[in-house]
């Protein structure tokens, strides 16, 4: 197998199109009628579907996954940990996953930019959530000390009652384009115009 | 005497003369191309000196599958015997004589072993070989691609056909508009490898003509069941509605799966199912689905409850209907999106509400569970809210939309386009109808031979729809 547009992707960071190319490569793997189970990246190929937050195609494929290999390739099951802590909706769970694992080196880039990610949302999702929040929970989302959770968010704005151990959430401004061009209002004539006849 | 001759002779003798006549025109052909008579075996130098030479431009195929078609009882026969002359030929260049011989050479019967070597030669054939010469020759085409699906069946590895069948629907297709015979069984492969997402790529087209109804039966309720396993509720809906409302003779096993579905697809994202049909469904799906789904419209009843625990009664009741209909996996959604519902009620009654009364009037253990189905709900855009961990309590806000950003004009707009086109394709349906024979003959025995309603017959397809219509009203 030519597995050159993977190591590529991986190369130049591009994660987000690690699970199309494992895709592609693998259908046409298939096709061929060549026996690449023993050999396939499935752990690249899990997390490349957990990074684009395509739980659903992760699941899908552990299913697909051979049991040999299952036992086998330890890291392939400490992939799917993840997806299935996140289809739980296990929220904090998942940075244990990602930590008490020692990923192989083709692993570690692409999994160090998921966990990386995955903090941020969890972060923006709290944000968008909750008003208020304990600090101790705050932590559990963002898989960090209490320390450095209360340092992170306070960076964003966010406000710290040392007597309840309470934080206060700050919520950002959405800016959202709202200018419109001409070819809008040319848009709109020709509706009308539809309409009419 | 005499004038009987004559008479049978002059009867006799037109037909006489016409056949002459005709026989004298095959061998001008074959004169001029191919002598048919003198093709066996020893010619089959002239079978791919004849590819060879006719496989450049569109006049030249038309040819080519004429004269194809005449050999199809020769290659036949001699089916065992083709395969060295495939060799000879060029896929990518020679596709439309490549897959009369291809053809021809995988229709007997093989070992498993053979099965291995037509899978990957028929696959590789579909990869690339020319689009437009393979349409020349559909039903060929789709006779390769039905015994490529069937082989990776029988060699229980259906995720080999996924990649082919998918090449092979968008050759054959003249338009992403056409639904092929071949889109079920493309669906089928994806269900049975577990490979759902590349099935979505296709279910994205919206599809205008199909020649047999049964493709888009199956089409639509695999389909939906793609929907189904990637949690595209909205879509699978879509799906198993057209099954339920399509036009249909007679009651048909699909029909009675897809309704099961879609009665609980439809708790699961809308919340509630609506037992009357829409008017345009046929009366034999309006007679019958009810009576093959009766458990099912238990649980619908159960589930208008509100309440988590009459719908558990409900599924333990009936847990063997739904195991062995495979709806189980599907069933439990149901009951967990009881949850999300009963929450999302409370939001239409309450600005703010206490975790705890909110464990307990949807039936949750503890206010901590209530929250992560909070959080959850508002993440997934559910409800919109806060939750203040300080005080213990939610406040519920409204959508936050104000439908001016640039982003949601962009939605407007691609919504109009869209119902812009399918009302421009139901103006020309409504045309085509109009000037139908068909139509216009039964309208004509219904209304006997008063002429000024005839007109007026014709024309309501075009009222119907037209601006006029409301003007008028």
């Amino acid at each position: 197998m030519d597995f050159s547009a993977l190591n590529e992707a991986l190369a130049f960071k591009s994660y987000d199109k690690v699970a199309g190319i494992c895709d592609t490569l693998m259908f046409l793997a298939a096709s061929e009628g060549v026996s690449y189970q023993q050999d396939w990246p499935y752990a690249i190929h899990l997390i490349g579907h957990i990074y684009v937050n395509d739980i659903n195609s992760a699941r899908f494929l552990w299913k697909k996954i051979p049991l040999a290999v299952k036992e086998s390739q330890p890291e392939v099951s400490a992939a799917w940990k993840i997806g299935q802590r996140l289809w739980i909706k296990d929220y904090a769970s998942v940075h244990e996953a990602i930590r008490e694992f020692i990923w192989s080196p083709q692993c570690q880039g692409i999994m160090a930019a998921f966990s990386e990610m995955y903090t941020k949302r969890m972060f923006e999702l709290l944000q968008s959530a909750y008003s208020t929040i304990s600090i101790q929970d705050t932590a559990l989302f963002l898989g960090m000390s209490e320390e450095d959770a209360t340092n992170y968010v306070l960076q964003h704005g966010w406000t710290v009652d040392p007597a309840s151990r309470m934080l206060t959430v700050k919520k950002q401004a959405v800016v959202t384009k709202q200018k419109l061009d001409h070819s809008k209002l040319q848009r709109l004539t020709e509706y009308v115009f539809h309409l009419e006849h | 005497m005499f004038t009987f001759f004559l008479s049978m002779f002059l009867l006799i003798f037109p037909l006489t003369y016409n056949r002459k006549e005709k026989r004298k025109f095959i061998i001008n052909e074959g004169e001029r191309r191919f002598d048919l008579m003198n093709l066996s075996m020893s010619s089959v130098e002239s079978l791919v000196a004849q590819i060879h030479g006719l496989s450049s431009n569109i006049g030249e195929l038309t040819q080519l599958r004429n004269y194809l078609k005449q050999c199809d009882d020769l290659l036949r026969t001699e089916s065992t015997r083709l395969a060295p002359l495939l060799t000879e030929l060029d896929p990518s260049v020679h596709s439309l004589g490549y897959l009369y011989i291809l053809e021809a050479c995988t229709s007997a019967p093989i070992s498993k072993d053979q099965a291995n070597k037509l899978v990957l030669s028929v696959a590789r054939f579909i990869n690339v070989c020319a689009a437009e010469q393979i349409r020349l020759a559909p039903e060929k085409f789709i006779s390769i691609c039905k015994r490529l699906m069937l082989q990776v069946m029988l060699l229980e590895d259906p995720m080999r056909g996924v990649a082919p069948l998918l090449t092979s629907i968008r050759k054959l297709q003249s338009s992403t508009e056409q639904l092929t015979t071949l889109h079920p069984d493309f669906m089928l492969l994806c269900l049975l490898s577990k490979c759902y997402k590349i099935g979505l790529s296709v279910l994205e087209d919206d599809i205008f003509e199909v020649d047999l109804p049964r493709d888009l039966f199956l089409y639509c309720y695999y389909g939906g069941m793609i929907c189904i396993g990637q949690k595209q509720f909205r879509k699978a809906l879509e799906l198993l509605h057209n099954v339920v409302t399509a036009p249909m003779p007679i009651i048909s096993a699909i029909a009675v799966e897809a309704y099961k579905k879609y009665i609980l697809v439809s708790l699961i994202h809308l919340g509630q199912f609506a037992t009357s049909f829409p008017k345009y469904t046929s009366s034999a799906a309006q007679r019958n689905l009810k009576n093959f789904s009766q458990s099912y419209l238990e649980l619908v009843n159960s589930y208008s409850t509100g309440k988590v625990s009459e719908v558990e009664k409900c599924v333990e009741i009936y847990k063997d209907t739904f195991g062995s209909d495979n709806n189980l996996g599907l069933v439990k959604q149901v009951v967990s999106s009881m949850y999300k519902r009963n929450i999302q009620r409370l939001t239409q009654t309450y600005l703010t509400l206490s975790l705890q009364d909110i464990a307990n009037t949807v039936q949750l253990n503890s206010p901590k569970e209530a929250e992560m189905h909070v959080l959850q709900m508002i993440q997934e855009g559910d409800i919109y809210a806060t939750i203040n961990q300080k005080d213990g309590m939610v406040r519920f806000l409204e959508d936050p939309e104000q439908y001016k950003t640039c982003e949601m004009i962009e939605r407007l707009d691609f919504s109009i386009q869209r119902i812009m086109r399918l009302s421009k394709k139901l103006t020309t349906m409504n045309e085509v109808m109009s000037c139908d024979p068909s139509y216009l003959g039964k309208v004509h025995i219904q209304l006997g031979r008063s002429g000024k309603d005839l007109i007026m017959m014709i024309f309501i397809p075009f009222l119907l729809n037209s601006p006029y219509e409301e003007r008028r009203n």
